[in-house]
């Protein structure tokens, strides 16, 4: 009964606490730079790294006849978000935001189209 | 005359008491189970198979997600094994970062099965505590390294970046031992508990060790067998080996929160160290280049939920030919065939919540 009553009475003490949980989506945590949300891409060279180690296949680019990256893509479908392509990119060309929502309608979205390369 | 006919029962795969998706099927006489079949499987992914395609750096990443409550162990096992296979020197202060976040690690997970064994025991008020002060590891794991359960921050040769955050730590260590105290006050000596996990689901040493058991389910039944405290990761570091005799559910949860305490200990430890340490200094591998010698490879780890052990049989070239993880909760899983039987119904979530089975682990 003393038990009964003291685990009780610790569960009471807890009503006047401070509550804990957060009312998303009104109100959002604040994120540090170290979080892996969506990708972005600036200044590549297309040394191809990113491809290599990605373990879900999410990253495809084509080169033109000079060996020049026009188009990469990363397609968020199959992304799960790693950070390896970021953390063995030579070029740190490679950052993850913030962004966090990624949720959509529209899957065409999810293809993030980057063009151009380190000369622009 | 009539004749006595016993009744078989699914219990399972959907059950909030699994953490994933288990299916006992249950043969009853009455209320009184006589026999126990488990049936796993559910969750099977094939990660043994897909590290047959994938190079290490590739497969670095999806070791976090076979025990998702503990991920920095399986991905310590991987990262620990390749670099013994490639003679890589760490320094001293990586190692004991990877120390304090294993053990941060433990915490959270036997945080979160104190708090779901409490709700299989039909208790929801301590599931709510445990998991809010797992929150605190959790978004100091995030603030780490970027994600709250798939770290991915081990890599081979050291870590992704400088540790940080240090304050959080002090923060977490300062607070855990008042509410683990909590925990106790409500739960340990509570006529309700005691009585529904006092002298149930009985795992004698032989039986242990004849199920191959390990972890605290093994210690909690009098057996001493800690990896760590022969390890050469965990040298250093002063904690004691929990070890209980009384073999029931409840010194399975009572080893869990002593163990929770020797771990706050060893982050304790752990953190006076790296303020002591300068900078991190540490080798990046070449990702292009990274192959094993051609050789077999075996590396163990003593993991939330017993021994976690991998095996890697490689064919000199960047993906390995065989690898075969060994989790704790596969072995916890076939012991209920035998730890069930003789006892009712309404006691089998409360014994097959208290060996920590964690499903995804088991199917892999």
């Amino acid at each position: 009964m003393k038990a009964l009553m003291l685990g009780l009475l610790t569960v009471f003490k807890h009503l006047f606490m401070h509550p804990v949980t957060l009312e998303y989506p009104e109100k959002k945590r604040e994120l540090n730079n170290n979080f892996r949300g969506k990708l972005e891409v600036s200044g590549c060279v297309g040394c191809g790294v990113c491809k290599k180690v990605c373990p879900s296949g999410a990253i495809n680019y084509t080169k033109n006849e000079s060996g020049k990256v026009v188009s990469y893509n990363f397609n968020l479908e199959k992304c799960i978000f790693c950070g390896n392509c970021m953390y063995y990119c030579p070029k740190s060309a490679i950052k993850m935001t913030n962004e966090y929502e990624l949720g959509t309608e529209n899957k065409d979205e999810l293809q993030l189209i980057y063009t151009g390369g380190a000369d622009d | 005359m009539k004749t006595r006919t016993t009744f078989k029962l699914n219990l399972g795969p959907q059950h909030p008491s699994t953490h994933g998706v288990l299916r006992l099927l249950l043969e009853l006489d009455g209320e009184k189970i006589i026999s126990c079949e488990p049936d796993v499987g559910y969750l099977h992914r094939g990660m043994e198979k897909m590290a047959e395609n994938m190079t290490y750096i590739q497969y670095l990443p999806t070791v976090d997600r076979i025990d998702y409550l503990a991920g920095f162990f399986y991905s310590y096992l991987l990262v620990d094994l390749v670099e013994k296979a490639m003679d890589v020197k760490l320094s001293e202060k990586v190692k004991i970062i990877r120390v304090m976040l294993l053990e941060l690690n433990r915490i959270a997970s036997h945080l979160l099965w104190v708090g779901a064994f409490l709700m299989d025991l039909g208790a929801v008020s301590p599931f709510f505590y445990a998991m809010r002060e797992r929150e605190m590891i959790l978004r100091y794991f995030e603030r780490l390294t970027g994600q709250r359960m798939m770290y991915n921050y081990f890599v081979f040769g050291g870590v992704r970046h400088d540790i940080d955050f240090l304050e959080d730590i002090e923060e977490i260590i300062k607070i855990l031992p008042s509410k683990i105290d909590d925990y106790e006050r409500i739960i340990t000596e509570n006529p309700i508990f005691v009585s529904r996990t006092k002298r149930k689901g009985i795992i004698t040493p032989d039986m242990a060790k004849n199920y191959s058991i390990t972890g605290v389910n093994l210690r909690a039944s009098g057996i001493d067998y800690d990896l760590r405290q022969n390890s050469e990761l965990y040298q250093g570091f002063e904690f004691e080996t929990v070890i209980l005799n009384d073999c029931d559910a409840w010194s399975r949860y009572k080893a869990r929160i002593l163990e929770m305490r020797e771990s706050i200990k060893i982050v304790e430890q752990a953190l006076d160290k790296i303020k002591s340490f300068d900078a991190l200094r540490q080798i990046l591998i070449n990702p292009l280049t990274l192959k094993l010698p051609q050789r077999e490879y075996y590396n163990e780890i003593e993991a939330p939920r017993g021994l976690a052990s991998c095996y890697i049989m490689s064919d000199g070239s960047e993906i390995p030919y065989r690898l075969k993880w060994r989790t704790g909760s596969y072995y916890s899983v076939n012991l209920l065939r035998e730890l069930l039987v003789g006892n009712y119904i309404n006691d089998a979530i409360a014994i097959a919540g208290s060996l920590d089975i964690i499903l995804p682990e088991v199917d892999k």
